[in-house]
C-alpha cells in the first residue's frame, strides 16, 4: 500500500526523519535531563536530598497508577476512571482499617481490581469504547465512594502501625519508594515476561492479526483493564496511607497525570508500542516538573496548562500516522 | 458505421518497484460501445483503470481522451472530464439519502446563497433516476437500499455529472458489477447498460466470462501487463478467452516439480458436506498426509470462504470437519490453531504479522507457553527459538530484533511461515504463497513447500496463477459458483495442461 | 462470527422487522426521534408516580426546561463534532476560559473593563479560536481528536485559572443576569435561546452544504474525500463553530451566577456526553442531529431532576448518569462500522 493521498506533514516529517532512528524513550529521557537541568539551575533547593526524597515519594504513587494506565493504553484504549478507583479504594481502606487492621489493605486492593475488571468486562462484552466506559464508570466509582462516606475519612490512630507498611522505613529507605520499585518490577515482568503481557502488545499492535493467531481478545482486554484497576488501587492505597485519610475526590488529578505520564514517556495511544519502561521515564518527567515548578513558584494551574501542552506535543511527535488512513 | 474513438492508449506503460504493471501497449475504446475487459489478477486491468481515473500517472506512452492527451490529478478531475468508475464495494455513503449521494459536492446547483432547496434536489433526483429506468425513491437512505440499487445510484450519479460537465460521451467503468447482485438484478443492470450505451461508453471488468460475452460489444484480453488480443462479441468463445488469459509456457523443473512427493494414505483432514449459506454448497473432500491440495476457481467460487472456515475466521453453516478421524469444531481461529491448522493469509502485512514488532515476537507469538521457565518467558529461549526458525525458513535479516515492517515481502512471508512451523502446525492453509514476492524469493518458497510436504505436513494452497497451482499440487479441487465440480490429479510426471483445467473452471 | 449471542440478535432483528412492517411500526419510523420521545415518556411516568404527580407540575416542568438550557447548548455544540466521527473533550476548558474572560471583560469589581454587549461576539471569538486550534490539531497535525482536545482542555483550564488567579470574579453588569432569569410567556428565556440555537443548527444541518458534507464525513471519511468533500475545511469549521457555542455557554453561566470562575467549566462534559448518547447521536458518526441533542438533554436533565425530587441521595447521581451513559452508547453504537472497539 502506498502513501498516495494520505496526509503529509513536511516540516514535522523532516524533523522526525532526522530523529527517526531513536526510540521514543530517548525523547522522554532527553526531556527528563532537560527539566532537571532547568530546575537545578533555577533553584538551589532542587537538588537537595530532601527534595529528591519528596520527588521519589510522589513519583512512587504516580508510578503505580501510571503502570496500570499504560496497560489500558497499550491495548489501544484509555482508562479515565483511575481517579475514581483511587478515591474509592482510599475510602474503603480508611473505613476498614479499624475493623480489619492489616487486612484492610488486601480488601481495598481487591475492590480496585474488581473495578478494573468491571471496566474491562463492559468494554469487551458490550463493545463500548473504553473512553466512554471509563468516563461513565468513574462517576459510578465516585458515587460509591460518596455512599461509603460523604465526609473525608481519617485513619484511626490505632491503625497508624499498619499504615507504616507505606509510611515507615526499612533499612533506612522509605517504604513507599521500595513499594514503587517493587510495583515497577512487577508490572515490567508482567509486560515482558508473561504471555498476557505479550498478548496485550500483540493486541494493540494488530488486533485482527492477533485474533487470527488465536489470541482471546475478550480475555486480554479484560485483563488489561483489570491491571489498570490494580495499579490505581495500589496508588490509592499508598496515597491514602500517606495522607492518613481517604475521600471521594482523592484521585481525580491522577487521571490527567497518569495519561500524561504514559504519553510523555512515548507509549503510542494506538497501542502496541512503548510500555512500562517508557512510562517509568514519563513518570519521572512528570514528578520532576511537578516538584520543580512548585519550588520555582509557578502555581499549580500553570502546571496544568504546561502539562496539557506537553501532552499535545508528545502525541503530535510520537503518534504513528502511517498506521491509520483516517484520523478521527 | 465507423465508431469514433473516445479513449486511446498508445504504448501505455506503468512500472512499480519490482514489477512492470503495464508493459507498453496500445488500446482503443470507442464511443457508444460496451467494452468487456478480461484478464487474471495482475493482468493490468485495474492499473489501466486507475490511469483512466487519474489515480495513477503513466510512466510511458500516451493516454488520449477525445483525441487530446490528458493528465488527471485525481478521480474528481476525471469525473469532470466525463470518466467515472463504479467500484465493487461502492462509494455510496449509507447514512445519506439517494438525493444527497447523487449530488454530493454539487449542491450549489440547487442553492440560493447558503440554502439548498431540498425540493429542487429531490425533483432532479427523481428525473435522473427515471431516465435510467430506475424505480427508487429519492428520499430513501442509501443504507436501506439493496447493493443493486446502490450501484444504480452510483451509475446515475456519474451519468448526471457527465451531463453537468457537458460531456458528449461519458465513459463509465464498472468493476465486477455483478458479484453482489441477484440474477434478476443482473438482468436489469444489463438492460440499463444497453440503454446507456446509446450515448456513453461502458467498460465492463468482470471475471464472469459468460456475462462479458453476452453483454459486451467487444472484448479485450490482457495478460501479464500486456494486450493480448480483442474480438467482437460474435467471435468470442469462452474457452478461447480463458486460454488467452492464462496460457503460459510450463517450464520444465519450474515449481520444483522434481521435489514433489507422493502423499501417504493417512487422512489428516476430512470435510463432510461443509456449506456456507448462499456462498458455498455442501462440499466434501479429504486431505492426506504429505499432500499438497490446490483449490482452484474464479472469484465467487467459494474457495476463499472455504479456507476461511478451516482457518476459523469464518463459520460454516452446515457440515462437519474431521481431524485425524475425530470430529472437531472450528468456530474461531484459536480452535483451528489448537488442531494444528495454520493459516498463512494473502495479505501478510495486515493479517499475518505485527509489523511494529520484531521478528522474534512474530515467530514466537504462538508458542510462548513452550518458552517459559519457572513460570516466566525466558529471553534465551525466545532468542533461540526465533533464530532457529529464522534459519529453517532462511529469513535474511541482520538480527531477530529487526522490525518486521522493514523486511521485504519474501522475508515477511518466511517469518509468517516460521511462526506456524514453530507452532508445529501440521496442516497449513496457504493463501497465495507468492503474492507480491519477487522471482528469486518465489523459488525459495516453492522449495519450502516441497520440504514441508516431505516432512509430513499437509497443505491446502490457492495460488496466483493456474500454472502455479498445477505445478505445486498433488491434487486439485476445482470449484465453481460455490460447488465442487471436478477433482484432478497432478502427479509430477503427468501434470495436466491449463487448458484442460479451464474447461471446468468456466 | 456466529455465536450464541448473534443468534439471539438474529431473532431480535427478525422480530424487529416484523414490528417495523406493521402500522404502528411505520408510524414509529416516520417520526425521527420517536424512540427518545418514548423514553422521555417513560421517565415522566416513573417520576410522576414516584413524586405523586409533583414531577409533572407546570412549575417543575418549567424548572426542568430552565435547567436544561445550558446543558442543551453544550450538547448542541459537541454533538456536531461527534457527527463528524470525532470527539471533543475540550468542552470544560473552553467554557472555563470564556467564562473567565467574560468575568474580566464585563463590568466587574476587579478590572476597569466594561465591554457590555460586545462580550457576545468576544466570547464567541475566543471559543471559536480555541475550537479552530482543535480542528487544526486534528486535520493538519493529524492528531486523534480525543487526546488533542483533552490536552487542550487541560491547557485552557490552567490558563483560565491563571488569568483569574484562581478566584471568582463578581460581576457588576447586571443586565445579563436579568435576561437569564427572565421568562417569556412563562417559559425560561434561556430555554428559548437554546431551542433557537437548536433550530439554527437544524437548518444548517439539513439545508446547507456544510451540513450535508458534515454528515458525509461522518458516514465515511475516505469516500467523502473521494467524492470531493473538503474534509479538512469542514472539520476545522465544525470544531470552530463548536468552540463558539461553548463560548456562548460560558457567558450564560457567568450571567446566571453573576460572577465568573474557571471552575464553572467543571463537570459539564459528562452530562453533555450523556445527553448526546441518550439523544441517539451515534458515536460512530454520521447519524443524529439537533433534534437528538435537544431531546437527549431534556431526558437527562429530567432524569436528574426526578432523582432530586424523589430525594435519592445526590451522590448517587454520578452513578446513575454513568450507567445511563454506558447503556445509551451500548444501544446506539453501530457495531458494523466499528470493526475494532478500543
Amino acid at each position: 500500500m502506498h502513501k498516495d493521498g494520505i496526509g503529509k506533514q513536511p516540516a514535522i516529517k523532516q524533523i522526525r526523519g532526522k530523529l527517526a532512528g531513536l526510540p521514543a524513550i530517548s525523547y522522554a529521557l532527553g526531556m527528563l535531563v532537560l527539566f532537571i537541568v532547568i530546575f537545578a539551575v533555577g533553584s538551589a533547593t532542587f537538588l537537595t536530598r530532601y527534595n529528591m526524597l519528596t520527588i521519589g515519594n510522589s513519583a512512587a504513587i504516580l508510578l503505580a497508577v501510571a503502570m496500570g494506565q499504560v496497560f489500558a493504553i497499550l491495548t489501544g484504549g484509555i482508562d479515565l476512571s483511575v481517579g475514581g478507583i483511587m478515591s474509592l479504594v482510599s475510602v474503603v481502606l480508611m473505613k476498614t482499617l479499624e475493623p480489619l487492621g492489616f487486612w484492610a489493605y488486601p480488601l481495598s486492593l481487591a475492590v480496585g481490581i474488581a473495578a478494573g475488571f468491571l471496566n474491562g468486562l463492559i468494554n469487551s462484552r458490550f463493545r463500548i469504547p473504553s473512553f466512554i466506559t471509563t468516563l461513565g464508570s468513574n462517576g459510578i466509582f465516585m458515587s460509591i465512594a460518596y455512599m461509603i462516606s460523604i465526609k473525608p475519612l481519617s485513619a484511626p490512630s490505632s491503625s497508624f502501625g499498619v499504615l507504616d507498611i507505606v509510611n515507615g522505613t526499612t533499612l533506612g529507605i522509605r517504604n513507599i519508594m521500595l513499594l514503587g520499585v517493587i510495583i515497577f518490577v512487577l508490572f515490567f515482568v508482567i509486560q515482558r515476561y508473561t504471555i498476557t503481557g505479550r498478548n496485550i502488545m500483540l493486541l494493540g499492535s494488530n488486533e485482527k492479526m492477533s485474533w487470527l493467531s488465536g489470541v482471546d481478545i475478550f480475555k486480554v482486554r479484560t485483563i488489561a483493564f483489570t491491571l489498570s484497576g490494580f495499579g490505581a488501587a495500589l496508588a490509592g492505597v499508598m496515597l491514602a496511607s500517606n495522607l492518613y485519610s481517604g475521600y471521594p475526590t482523592l484521585g481525580t488529578v491522577y487521571i490527567l497525570n497518569s495519561i500524561a505520564s504514559v504519553v510523555i514517556g512515548g507509549t503510542a495511544m494506538t497501542g502496541g508500542a512503548g510500555g512500562v519502561l517508557n512510562t517509568l521515564v514519563g513518570v519521572m518527567v512528570m514528578s520532576v516538573i511537578n516538584n520543580g515548578m512548585n519550588i520555582i513558584g509557578i502555581d499549580v494551574y500553570a502546571q496544568q496548562s504546561f502539562l496539557g501542552v506537553l501532552v499535545i506535543i508528545a502525541v503530535a511527535i510520537s503518534f504513528d500516522r502511517s498506521k491509520l488512513s483516517v484520523i478521527k | 458505421m465507423e465508431k469514433k474513438k473516445i479513449i486511446e492508449f498508445k504504448g501505455i506503460r506503468k512500472v512499480f518497484p519490482g514489477v512492470v504493471a503495464l508493459k507498453g501497449f496500445d488500446l482503443v475504446m470507442y464511443e457508444k460501445e460496451i467494452l468487456g475487459l478480461v484478464g487474471e489478477n495482475g493482468a493490468g486491468k485495474s492499473t489501466l483503470m486507475k490511469i483512466m481515473t487519474g489515480n495513477y500517472q503513466p510512466d510511458g506512452g500516451q493516454f488520449l481522451l477525445r483525441g487530446e492527451p490528458v493528465v488527471f490529478g485525481g478521480s474528481m478531475e476525471a469525473i469532470e472530464h466525463g470518466i467515472g468508475m463504479v467500484f465493487q464495494e461502492g462509494s455510496i455513503l449509507p447514512n445519506l439519502t439517494v438525493t444527497e449521494n447523487l449530488f454530493l459536492c454539487h449542491e450549489k446547483e440547487f442553492s440560493k446563497g447558503w440554502f439548498i432547496s431540498e425540493s429542487a434536489m429531490v425533483a432532479e433526483a427523481r428525473k435522473a433516476l427515471e431516465e435510467n429506468g430506475l424505480d427508487i425513491n429519492p428520499t430513501t437512505l442509501c443504507g436501506d437500499l439493496s447493493p443493486a440499487q446502490r450501484q444504480m445510484v452510483e451509475i446515475t450519479r456519474l451519468l448526471w455529472l457527465s451531463r453537468l460537465y457537458r460531456h458528449e460521451n461519458p465513459v463509465l467503468i464498472l468493476d465486477e458489477p455483478t458479484t453482489v447482485l441477484l440474477e434478476k438484478e443482473i438482468k436489469t443492470l444489463f438492460e440499463i447498460l444497453n440503454r446507456i450505451k446509446e450515448h456513453a461508453t461502458v467498460v465492463l471488468i468482470s471475471h464472469r466470462l459468460e456475462e462479458i460475452i453476452e453483454n459486451s460489444d467487444r472484448i479485450v484480453v490482457l495478460k501479464d501487463g500486456d494486450y493480448v488480443t480483442e474480438m467482437p462479441r460474435e467471435e468470442a468463445d469462452i474457452f478461447k478467452i480463458e486460454q488467452l488469459m492464462v496460457g503460459r509456457d510450463m517450464v520444465e523443473g519450474y515449481y520444483r516439480r522434481n521435489e514433489q512427493v507422493d502423499p501417504i494414505d493417512t487422512v489428516v483432514l476430512e470435510v463432510r458436506d461443509l456449506a456456507i449459506e448462499s456462498i458455498l454448497e455442501p462440499i466434501s473432500f479429504t486431505l492426506h498426509k504429505c499432500e499438497i491440495l490446490a483449490l482452484v476457481g474464479l472469484i465467487g467460487s467459494g474457495k476463499e470462504e472455504l479456507v476461511k472456515c478451516l482457518g476459523g475466521s469464518m463459520q460454516a453453516t452446515h457440515g462437519s470437519i474431521y481431524r485425524n478421524g475425530k470430529r472437531i469444531s472450528i468456530k474461531q481461529p484459536k480452535h483451528a490453531i489448537a488442531h494444528a491448522i495454520g493459516y498463512i493469509p494473502i495479505d501478510r502485512r495486515i493479517e499475518g504479522l505485527a509489523t511494529d514488532l520484531d521478528i522474534a515476537d512474530n515467530i514466537n507469538m504462538l508458542v510462548y507457553k513452550k518458552l517459559k521457565s519457572r513460570g516466566f518467558i525466558n529471553k534465551r529461549k525466545e532468542q533461540d527459538n526465533a533464530t532457529h526458525w529464522m534459519g529453517v525458513v532462511k529469513v535474511k535479516a541482520t538480527s531477530h530484533r529487526m522490525k518486521c515492517g522493514n523486511l521485504s515481502g519474501g522475508n515477511q512471508q518466511k517469518v509468517v511461515l516460521g511462526k506456524w512451523l514453530s507452532a508445529d502446525a501440521e496442516i497449513l492453509i496457504v493463501d497465495h504463497p507468492t503474492r507480491g514476492i519477487d522471482v528469486g524469493a518465489k523459488d525459495e518458497i516453492y522449495h519450502h513447500i516441497r520440504q514441508l510436504a516431505k516432512q509430513g505436513k499437509s497443505m491446502i494452497i490457492m495460488c496466483d496463477t493456474l500454472e502455479e497451482d498445477i505445478g505445486l499440487c498433488n491434487r486439485m479441487l476445482i470449484l465453481k459458483d460455490g460447488k465442487k465440480v471436478n477433482e484432478v490429479s497432478c502427479p509430477p510426471e503427468a501434470k495436466p495442461a491449463p487448458t484442460d483445467i479451464i474447461e471446468s473452471i468456466v | 462470527m456466529k455465536t450464541k449471542n448473534s443468534r439471539s440478535l438474529e431473532n431480535l432483528s427478525t422480530l424487529r422487522s416484523k414490528v417495523s412492517a406493521s402500522a404502528v411500526g411505520k408510524l414509529y419510523h416516520s417520526i425521527p426521534i420517536s424512540g427518545q420521545i418514548i423514553s422521555l415518556g417513560i421517565v415522566a411516568l416513573i417520576f410522576s408516580l414516584g413524586t405523586n404527580g409533583q414531577f409533572l407540575h407546570v412549575s417543575n416542568i418549567m424548572t426542568v426546561l430552565g435547567l436544561s438550557a445550558i446543558p442543551m447548548i453544550l450538547c448542541l455544540a459537541v454533538h456536531q463534532v461527534i457527527i463528524l466521527g470525532a470527539m471533543d473533550l475540550s468542552l470544560e476548558g473552553i467554557v472555563a476560559i470564556t467564562a473567565v474572560s467574560a468575568g474580566l471583560l464585563l463590568k466587574n469589581s476587579v478590572t476597569g473593563n466594561d465591554v457590555g454587549l460586545w462580550i457576545i461576539p468576544i466570547v464567541m471569538l475566543i471559543g471559536g479560536l480555541a475550537g479552530l486550534v482543535n480542528g487544526l490539531l486534528n486535520t493538519k497535525l493529524r492528531m486523534p481528536s480525543f487526546i488533542s482536545t483533552l490536552g487542550m482542555s487541560w491547557t485552557l483550564f490552567g490558563v483560565a485559572i491563571m488569568i483569574s488567579k484562581g478566584s471568582s470574579i463578581p460581576l457588576r453588569d447586571l443586565r445579563f443576569q436579568k435576561v437569564i432569569i427572565s421568562e417569556f410567556l412563562g417559559i425560561p428565556t434561556v430555554f428559548i435561546l437554546a431551542i433557537l440555537l437548536g433550530l439554527v443548527l437544524y437548518i444548517m444541518q439539513n439545508k446547507t452544504k456544510l451540513g450535508k458534507h458534515m454528515y458525509a464525513i461522518g458516514g465515511n471519511e475516505i469516500l467523502a474525500k473521494q467524492a470531493g468533500v473538503k474534509v479538512d475545511r469542514i472539520k476545522i469549521s465544525i470544531f470552530g463553530l463548536t468552540g463558539m457555542i461553548y463560548g456562548l455557554a460560558g457567558l450564560l453561566l457567568v450571567a446566571r451566577l453573576n460572577s465568573s470562575a474557571a471552575r464553572y467549566g467543571n463537570n459539564l462534559l459528562f452530562p453533555a456526553m450523556t445527553a448526546v448518547a441518550v439523544g441517539g447521536v451515534s458515536l460512530s458518526g454520521g447519524v443524529g442531529g439537533a433534534l437528538n441533542a435537544v431531546i437527549g438533554t431534556i431526558i437527562v436533565v429530567a432524569l436528574n431532576n426526578g432523582l432530586v425530587l424523589m430525594q435519592i441521595n445526590p451522590y448517587m447521581q454520578s452513578a446513575v448518569n454513568g450507567i445511563v451513559l454506558i447503556s445509551a452508547v451500548a444501544l446506539t453504537i453501530d457495531r458494523n462500522k466499528i470493526g475494532i472497539i478500543k
